[in-house]
């Protein structure tokens, strides 16, 4: 009874949401650096998350990197400072942005005036969301083109003004931006917390 | 006499080609793309900070300053400065600087030409810039007061009117941060074991090394050997680009010319004999074998050429150079009994070996030294390089011609752009290559029949010597700076690369695709001199490194296992001085 109760509080609350957030961000972000090669694949192992497996770096180097960037990540949630995170794939030697995968953090105004949260999800449906994008993180690499140089990959946090930055670690960059006449772009699915809306969409480098 | 003024003049124009030209013209061009490099520079920015897109790059420099400086207050009156008083530009333009400037005596030297740009800057907007249109300074002053689109905004491009208009199209709201974490992420430990593996794990389609519908084949696991199976000392071989010293009968007997010595090695035995040598005061300027190995021509830098039997070792005759030969006989090729003489003075000559008046035909056609001479395995047309940078294909037909008989080329090629020095044809196809000196850096490929231009392949090096594979569809080629290399090529170059359009002049592209191996540093300088064995599988190359280096490039298919066996015998051998 006990387990079943915690999800359910989790999904509701501000924190819990976040942290949902958060944790879908890692493994999202692990699927897209095996699924495109940016890491080599024995680099990941495989881990039970959301009902299937999804491949997670054992690099404990990037391991730690990625942490990092999520904590912070987890504290502009919080304050609802961040509105879109994206994960960049760059070619190494070219330094071009090859793809873009953009998340977008809508926060879910919770209506004012009704005292009782009126719209309980329930966990097991917000992890289905979630695995749905997972899979379909995984399918974009039929169509996605066939990346032949290395690849190094960039997080980027698009936060509102306001937001309360790490002033030495976090720096104001450019946005790696594909050039839209050479950019196709591909909306992925989309999931829900009570809080959170996220909606998951790729732009590449397509050229002909 | 003659050749006394020519050989200092062969000499200069051979220092000329090497090294100490090249980092001369390297410097020269350093200099020439950095100066506009330079220049575009400078002037860019006095034009920024004229036409007002300066003061969102002064934006930047102040954000970036507060946080590193002293942390979130003073990033936060910035902010508020965007954010609150949107209208009033001009007076939060003056702010920052001024608490800069109380807060750090330092700062405002270094800020000093800035703050009065931005000063002025401020005094233009406010009474309207003739450079910036009214629209942009609607739209401009809100958005851009804030830090964040300073910050979008990259620093070359940024034109408030750009900014408005990137941020319109891309949708990004101008009150946004861009922000990433400070430090790259980290590299994969194991980095060289990912290039195997995506080579590995690529799917069939996307391969590039595929054989085509043309018959390339272009197959990358094909290992050539690296280093030579034999080296050979050959000291006081001439390093000289014009000259041709090195053959290789269908008798298996390799010819070398070093300095004014002639010398024979035996393929099979590995016997070297000296041949002779050229009178006094003289060089060898050019060997080659007659097509049955029996007979070796020797042509002198005077201009006459001896003819050598191979086999006894004897001189059979010396043939003289008429009145108006011009100079060291650099070239020469055989057909039957038809020796062909090229001379530094751009003339041709056609010596019947047999008969005492030898000189049947003088063909005139290159302005240069005629550094590269090739006949056709049939003796059907007769293919000439010069210095002058011209290709030109004879008619081998000589027919009843006298002496005086001036021949036409049936075509000639100005394409190269600089000595034509390598030359090939295909044995199995009327193909012919040439290849350009240092400055071409190119191998075109030349249908004789026609004269069109089927194919080039841009090499990046001088060019020294070309030679077709007998029974595969590729070609290797000799160069000499920068790289000193040998380097294998598929023939025809792998569509993609646009190179095999049917049309005249398709080029191939970077040429990288159609390259299968290279040897880098073959030779410690660059390899001048080229023969390919009679069975077609190694190349010796001689160079101004005193080494003659044998190259078994092309295995026979069939014969591999017993070469391989006479690759060990022979390693076992190691190095034979010929001399």
């Amino acid at each position: 009874m006990a387990t079943s109760q915690a999800p359910t509080r989790q999904a509701i609350t501000l924190k819990g949401s976040c942290s949902l957030v958060t944790e879908f961000f890692k493994y999202a972000a692990n699927t897209i650096l095996f699924q495109r090669g940016v890491y080599p694949s024995d680099d990941f192992h495989m881990v039970k998350k959301y009902g299937q497996t999804v491949l997670v770096t054992q690099d404990l180097a990037l391991e730690n990197y990625l942490d990092r960037i999520l904590k912070q990540v987890n504290k502009w949630l919080l304050t609802g400072a961040v509105t879109q995170l994206v994960l960049v794939i760059i070619s190494k030697d070219s330094r071009t942005s090859l793809e873009r995968w953009v998340f977008d953090i809508n926060v879910v105004e919770p209506p004012s005036d009704s005292t009782e949260p009126s719209s309980q999800k329930p966990e097991s449906e917000i992890q289905a969301e979630i695995r749905s994008i997972l899979k379909q993180i995984v399918s974009t690499v039929t169509f996605l083109p066939i990346i032949d140089d290395p690849t190094v990959f960039n997080i980027l946090a698009y936060t509102k003004d306001s937001a309360d930055v790490p002033a030495d670690e976090w720096v104001d960059t450019d946005p790696l931006a594909i050039e839209a006449s050479k950019s196709q772009q591909v909306k992925l699915r989309s999931f829900s917390t009570d809080v959170h809306r996220i909606e998951a969409m790729v732009a590449y480098r397509y050229e002909g | 006499m003659a050749s006394n003024p020519k050989t200092p003049s062969r000499f200069r124009s051979r220092s000329d080609a090497k090294t100490p030209l090249t980092p001369s013209l390297i410097s020269s061009f350093n200099a020439i793309s950095l100066s506009p490099r330079k220049h575009p520079a400078d002037l860019s920015n006095p034009f920024l900070a004229r036409s007002r897109p300066a003061s969102p790059v002064k934006r930047a420099t102040t954000g970036a300053a507060f946080p590193s400086s002293s942390g979130v207050t003073h990033g936060g009156v910035i902010r508020k400065g965007g954010v609150e008083s949107r209208l009033d530009v001009v007076s939060h333009d003056y702010h920052p600087p001024k608490v800069n400037q109380n807060a750090r005596p330092e700062l405002k030297r270094s800020r000093s030409t800035p703050s009065t740009r931005e000063r002025t800057l401020s005094h233009s907007s406010s009474h309207g810039d003739r450079f910036i249109t009214t629209r942009e300074d609607d739209v401009a002053p809100a958005s851009l007061s804030s830090t964040a689109t300073a910050n979008l905004a990259p620093t070359a491009t940024s034109s408030p009117g750009h900014t408005a208009r990137l941020a319109n199209a891309t949708g990004v709201p101008l009150n946004r941060r861009v922000l990433a974490y400070h430090e790259p992420p980290p590299a994969s430990s194991n980095a060289a074991f990912l290039t195997t593996q995506r080579n590995l794990a690529r799917p069939l389609y996307s391969r590039a090394d595929l054989p085509s519908s043309n018959g390339t084949w272009k197959d990358k696991s094909r290992k050539v050997p690296t280093t030579p199976e034999r080296v050979l000392d050959a000291p006081g071989m001439v390093d000289d680009f014009y000259l041709n010293l090195v053959s290789w009968s269908a008798l298996n007997a390799v010819g070398v010319a070093l300095g004014e010595s002639t010398y024979l090695w035996s393929a099979d035995s590995g016997v070297v004999s000296h041949l002779g040598d050229a009178p006094q005061g003289t060089y060898v300027a050019s060997v080659d074998f007659s097509n049955d190995g029996a007979y070796l021509g020797i042509g002198l830098g005077t201009g006459a050429i001896e003819l050598w039997d191979a086999g006894t070792g004897q001189r059979l005759r010396t043939m003289q150079p008429s009145d108006d030969a011009g100079g060291q006989c650099a070239s020469l090729a055989w057909y039957a009994h038809v020796l062909t003489s090229g001379h530094s003075s751009g003339t041709i000559h056609h010596h019947d070996v047999r008969v005492p008046r030898h000189l049947v035909a003088t063909l005139e056609g290159h302005a240069g030294e005629v550094c590269g001479l090739r006949w056709s395995s049939g003796g059907e047309v007769l293919a000439s390089g010069g210095n002058d940078n011209v290709v030109n294909l004879w008619d081998g037909r000589g027919g009843d011609v006298g002496a005086t008989t001036r021949g036409a080329p049936k075509w000639t090629k100005r394409n190269h752009t600089a000595a034509v020095k390598a030359l090939a044809f295909a044995p199995w196809a009327p193909l012919l290559a040439s290849g350009g000196g240092t400055s071409d850096t190119c191998i075109h490929v030349w249908n004789i029949t026609t004269g069109a231009r089927l194919h080039t392949y841009q090499t990046g090096a001088q060019v020294t010597g070309v030679h077709w594979a007998r029974d595969r569809k590729e070609l290797v080629s000799t160069h000499g700076f920068p790289g000193n290399a040998l380097a294998g090529w598929a023939y025809p170059p792998p569509s993609g690369s646009s190179g095999s359009r049917t049309g005249a002049g398709a080029v191939a592209g970077s040429s990288s695709n159609a390259k299968i191996f290279e040897i880098r540093d073959a030779h410690d300088a660059r390899v001048l001199f080229s023969a390919l064995s009679p069975n077609g599988e190694v190349l010796v190359t001689g160079a101004g490194d005193e080494n003659l280096k044998f190259w078994r490039i092309w295995e026979a298919k069939e014969a591999k296992k017993k070469s391989k066996a006479k690759q060990e015998t022979s390693v076992g051998r190691g190095i034979l001085s010929i001399r």
